[in-house]
């Protein structure tokens, strides 16, 4: 249960676009091939390791809809981290990207790291989005990016590790004050309350969820 | 005041409303809005009213602030107006009419002079602040409830309120908290919704909580408040680490010796969790239940939230939080809490005995925690019988209902703890199980519950009997190994010499005997005991006989009790659900019966059934009993009401309910409803499901004495000529009395047919005689729905037993066919045999002597045979005449009720011309 930092995600993009699936896959390595509108918010947790220290995530899953925006907004001063998630087989929820990045600006810290994520990869001979389109949009707008599915599990562990190793980096490199919580970040057991020396990210697979 | 003059400001202050909140978006504190306010106000209130004082002084002061040039002067109109505004309900109202605009305006563009907006906050929390009038008009307008309903009109306005949170201004932040709760507090969900909107509002509000100590307490209330009944803010106060706050706050304040403040951390505590399995899931996944349970180690107030853990939420989550809590110890906890603290309320141990149940329930490794748990130091008993010892001497009903949950849920789909329970029930000499319930805590399980289930024999109370009882059902449920135990179970007779030693389930059906006579002395049933007495016994009866032949031939071994069943369904003055529930049990007896015996068979019983109650009737029990109160709210499983500050405190006086309680009232009694509960109310639909199926199965199909073979029709290869005949005749003949057993039945139908037409008429006539004209359109729509269903009972058996008539009707046919096929074959045998006598007559001329005998023999049998034949023709004949005229009734009485006789009919009669009063009996 102890952690060395505790990071705060959300999950944003359009509805449908697999944003809950990606959570349940991460957490409980499971896939629902149904749709189960997400009302308001849902919320998930796993921890994963990344330089030997145990890191806790909280996951919360925000509803895709337009009118559950109002509440998703309060999610996003206090997370440290936001997948950014589109449908590479509906063009539609690549094009709204520009939005939701406008919405995160506005209501979001500065400083919180946003992975863009294009899911449903496994849908190749559906595609509507070419891999060079996420890479350039991302590269634009200074996101990480990775195609997905939540539905073979390919990429899902290493989006989330990814997001959280760039996370931690930001930590060493001293860009937050761990000390306010406001960044959705928290310093726990063994953490390093503040900038420090070691200056290696590199991240490792994770064991199952805790308990 | 005068009323009329109320009158006119409140129509006034409704166009103000509109005007004021349109208002608010424009350029708000510019000097002209005000006057342009003089001009309504004036316009609205006049001048004449004694409010006008108020008005115009409020105006002035208002004018000064807006438009006054000198800070000082402005200053002090508002400490004026503030001062005024907390005194006088006119001034509240005036102000309400005029005043918003003007300080949401300094509110917005003064930010700087903190005096300024310290004075307009503490203006808007007078004017928001109820004034007590002592001697209130009724009608009259709550100036201040009005204001908070303008203020809280525009979200603008509460978005302004919470950018104050942010001010260093500690009596600007206190006052705005105060404003924020005020109007929480009167109109709560449009602050909610407001406050969704408003991107970080509740983040501001969650950075109170760790602000200094007044501003917290104050933002904890605000929270707790907020909180109630919205998901989506609970969820994003989470977000914001409400928990970690919360328990920080709990520790700061010492734990559960904190007092009040600890007492709203744990209401908001509640408001968060109850519900929301993502909150849950947070809680356990980030800081776990621990700090939870140290707060519940310490007691005191605690144990309120506790049992919402285990609440709904997604089965897997339920099942995870269950894991964890009792991983935790949680049990250990709550043991202590529920069993071993007598000194704690009675509230606090039946909250803890149903926390337990929640836990335990449906959870296997949580089952087996608790069946092999331990109590006490020194003297040490398992947990199970403690909690039994509370069940057979508790007084309280809330505990007995609580503790008996622990079991109910111990028991439920956990045949290894059942088998477990019931293998300690082993019988013991009168002697010992009448000792009187020592505190002897070697006794086993079983020996307990035997001496609970016999013990009120003597002292003519059979309270306790039924709280075992209980306890036996859940032990019994589902586990046909338990129940063929318990069957195996004899009781000594009191008094060795009076009799032979009976099993325990007799010992059962005269305790339900005697509950009722119990009742019928009393007259009404004011006795608390009586009142579920019968309910619990006969639950246990259904639950041991469902699926279980050999319950049903112990409990029909003793022929008195079919017939006590019987009076109990058919005696008016029992409850519903004391009829119904024994039209249940007979109806087990009837589905669950293997027995050949006759008298005991299922047949046997349905035809006690029909004789004595009739099968319409009867099964109107079932009707009758689906559409009281309890199985109806049983069926909509309720989710537990919470324990709260209030509900807590309520709660003794629940133990007064019985008094009040009304049989087949409304009450929701808690024993009633708790043995009434969804579980079992599924197990009777089922039961009534099948039970209607396989009475009308068995009441069309009766025993066939007659194997109809249409092989043994012919004559067996060496069989006589009068042989085969007389086989044939003994097949006529009890194909006769057959079809003579059909009409009986089809002349029960019929009776049953015509009570229950016309039956209901004068029912109900009885009734509109004596009741009221609401409760007479009741009775006549429940009897018009209840003739339905009987009618398409009725139909439905109708046509089975038309359906057997025609198949008689073909049999007999085929009969008479055969017959005649036979008597021509006869005949030609005849003729063959005279030939052949008369060839041996020719051959045999000297000895005639014998042979004109076996002549006259023959002859004169086969008269015999073909007036016989004759006669059981004509006899079939005059039978199936008959069926066919009671077809042709029934199909009369069907047609005045509508149904489409012909369409039913197809095949079997022609005409259904008779008048509907002939003749009944034909026998
Ligand atoms: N083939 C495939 N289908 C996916 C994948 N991810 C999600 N889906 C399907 O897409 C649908 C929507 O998935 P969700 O995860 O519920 O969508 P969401 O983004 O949470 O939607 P909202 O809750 O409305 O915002 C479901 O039917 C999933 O089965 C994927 O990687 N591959
Ligand atoms: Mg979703």
């Amino acid at each position: 249960m102890s952690y060395a930092y505790l990071f705060k995600y959300i999950i944003i993009g359009d509805t449908g676009v697999g944003k809950s699936c990606l959570l349940l896959q991460f957490t409980d390595k499971r896939f629902q091939p149904v749709h189960d509108l997400t009302i308001g918010v849902e919320f998930g947790a796993r921890m994963i390791t990344i330089d030997n220290k145990p890191i806790k995530l909280q996951i919360w899953d925000t509803a895709g809809q337009e009118s559950f925006r109002s509440i998703t907004r309060s999610y996003y001063r206090g997370a440290a981290g936001a997948l950014l998630v589109y449908d590479i087989t509906r063009r539609e929820t690549f094009n709204h990207l520009a939005s939701w990045l406008e919405d995160a600006r506005q209501h979001a810290n500065a400083n919180m790291s946003i992975m863009l994520i294009g899911n449903k990869c496994d849908l190749a001979h559906r595609r509507a989005v070419s891999t060079e389109e996420g890479e350039q949009f991302a590269k634009e707008h200074g996101l990480i990016f990775m195609e997905a599915s939540a539905k073979t599990a390919q990429n899902v562990e290493e989006a989330f590790i990814k997001t959280a190793a760039t996370i931690y980096k930001k930590i060493q490199d001293g860009v937050f004050d761990v000390s306010n919580e406001s960044y959705g970040i928290k310093v726990g057991y063994g953490g390093i309350p503040g900038p420090s020396g070691g200056r290696d990210g590199s991240s490792s697979q994770a064991g199952g969820c805790c308990g | 005041m005068h009323i009329n003059e109320i009158r006119h400001r409140r129509n006034g202050l409704h166009c103000l409303d509109y005007t004021v909140v349109s208002l608010y978006g424009e350029g708000i504190g510019s000097m002209d809005l005000v006057s342009g306010y003089k001009g309504v106000v004036g316009l609205v209130f006049g001048n004449e009213s004694s409010g006008s004082n108020e008005d115009s002084y409020v105006e002035r002061l208002l004018d000064r602030i807006s438009n006054g040039k000198l800070a000082e002067d402005r200053r002090n109109a508002m400490v004026e107006l503030q001062s005024i505004v907390a005194e006088s309900r006119a001034a509240q109202l005036a102000f309400g009419a005029m005043g918003f605009p003007v300080l949401m305006g300094v509110l917005k563009e003064e930010r700087d002079d903190v005096e300024m907006v310290r004075g307009a906050l503490e203006t808007l929390v007078s004017a928001l602040t109820p004034i007590d009038q002592g001697k209130s008009q009724k009608n009259e307008v709550e100036p201040a409830l009005m204001n908070t309903d303008l203020l809280s009109r525009e979200a603008d306005n509460i978005s302004l309120l919470l950018s104050l949170l942010a001010e260093d201004d500690f009596y600007v932040r206190y006052y705005t908290l105060q404003i924020l709760t005020a109007l929480l507090t009167n109109s709560p969900n449009r602050l909610q919704e407001a406050i969704l909107t408003i991107p970080r509002g509740i983040t501001r509000l969650m950075d109170m909580l760790m602000d200094r100590e007044v501003i917290r307490n104050e933002a904890l209330l605000l929270l707790t408040y907020l909180t109630r009944e919205a998901e989506e803010i609970q969820k994003i106060v989470v977000f914001e680490g409400a928990f970690e706050k919360i328990f920080s706050i709990i520790k700061e304040e010492g734990g559960s010796d904190g007092g009040v403040v600890v007492q709203d951390c744990l209401e908001l505590l509640n408001n968060l969790l109850r519900n929301n399995a993502s909150n849950q899931i947070l809680l356990r996944e980030t800081m776990g239940f621990d700090p939870l349970l140290l707060i519940l180690k310490l007691r005191g107030v605690t144990y309120s939230f506790t049992q919402q853990k285990a609440d709904p939420g997604k089965e897997a989550n339920r099942l995870t939080n269950k894991t964890t809590l009792v991983q935790k110890k949680m049990l250990d906890h709550l043991l202590m809490l529920g069993v071993e603290s007598q000194w704690a309320p009675v509230a606090v141990r039946c909250s803890a005995l149903r926390c337990i149940g929640d836990l335990i329930c449906g959870h296997p490794r949580n089952l087996e925690a608790l069946g092999s748990k331990i109590l006490g130091e020194g003297l040490q008993e398992a947990a199970l019988n403690s909690i039994l010892r509370i069940i057979l001497r508790t007084s309280s009903t809330q505990e007995f209902v609580a503790a008996d949950y622990v079991f109910k849920s111990f028991c439920e789909k956990n045949a290894d703890g059942q088998a477990m329970l019931a293998s300690t029930l082993i019988p013991q000499p009168y002697s010992m199980t009448h000792a009187p319930l020592e505190e002897d805590v070697n006794m086993s399980f079983g020996r307990m519950l035997l001496q609970g289930l016999t013990l009120s024999e003597s002292d003519g109370d059979i309270e306790t009997c039924c709280s075992a009882a209980s306890v036996l059902s859940h032990i019994l449920k589902d586990n046909i190994q338990c129940k063929e135990r318990v069957l195996r179970i004899e009781l000594e007779a009191p008094m060795p010499s009076l009799g032979a030693p009976e099993p325990l389930m007799h010992r059962m059906v005269k305790y339900l005997a005697l509950a009722s006579s119990m009742k019928n002395r009393d007259g009404k049933s004011n006795a608390s005991g009586n009142l579920y007495a019968q309910p619990i016994i006969l639950k246990l009866l259904v639950t041991w006989l469902a699926d279980c032949p050999n319950a049903v031939n112990c409990f029909l071994d003793s022929r008195p009790h079919l017939t006590y069943l019987i009076e109990l369904v058919a005696n008016e003055s029992e409850s519903v659900c004391t009829r119904g529930l024994a039209a249940v049990i007979l109806g087990e007896c009837v589905i669950y019966n293997t027995s050949p015996e006759a008298g005991k068979d299922a047949f046997s019983v349905v035809d006690m059934i029909s004789q004595k109650i009739g099968l319409a009737s009867y099964f109107l029990k079932f009707d009758e009993m689906q559409k009281t109160y309890l199985f109806a709210s049983a069926s909509a499983a309720q989710p537990r009401k919470s324990l709260t500050r209030s509900t807590a405190a309520s709660m003794a006086d629940i133990e007064n309910v019985d008094e009040n309680y009304l049989p087949d009232g409304k009450n929701d009694h808690p024993i009633l409803s708790s043995i009434f509960d969804s579980l079992f109310v599924t197990l009777v639909k089922s039961l009534e499901a099948d039970i209607r199926e396989k009475i009308v199965d068995v009441y069309s199909h009766p025993k066939s004495k007659v194997a109809v073979v249409p092989a043994e029709l012919e004559q067996k290869s060496g069989e006589s000529e009068a042989e085969y005949i007389k086989r044939l005749k003994a097949f006529v003949e009890k194909q006769c009395t057959e079809i003579q057993d059909l009409l009986g039945r089809n002349a029960i139908l019929a009776e049953d047919l015509a009570k229950s037409g016309g039956g209901s008429n004068s029912h109900s006539e009885q009734r509109v005689g004596g009741a009221a004209d609401r409760v007479q359109v009741e009775t006549l729509r429940r009897d018009l729905k209840e003739t339905t269903q009987r009618l398409e009972l009725l139909m439905a058996e109708k046509a089975k037993v038309e359906s057997d008539a025609s198949m008689y009707q073909n049999l007999a046919s085929k009969i008479e066919s055969d017959l005649k096929s036979l008597s021509d074959a006869y005949n030609s045998l005849e003729q063959a045999n005279f030939h052949l006598e008369n060839e041996v007559k020719a051959l045999r001329d000297g000895g005639p002597s014998t042979f004109p005998d076996v002549k006259a023999i023959k002859a004169e049998a086969r008269e015999e045979a073909q007036k016989e034949s004759e006669a059981e023709l004509n006899d079939l004949l005059v039978c199936l005449g008959q069926e066919q005229s009671k077809v042709e009734k029934l199909s009369a009485r069907l047609l005045e009720l509508g149904e489409d006789v012909d369409k039913l009919l197809e095949g079997i009669g022609d005409d259904v011309g008779l008048p509907e009063d002939s003749e009944e009996e034909d026998e």
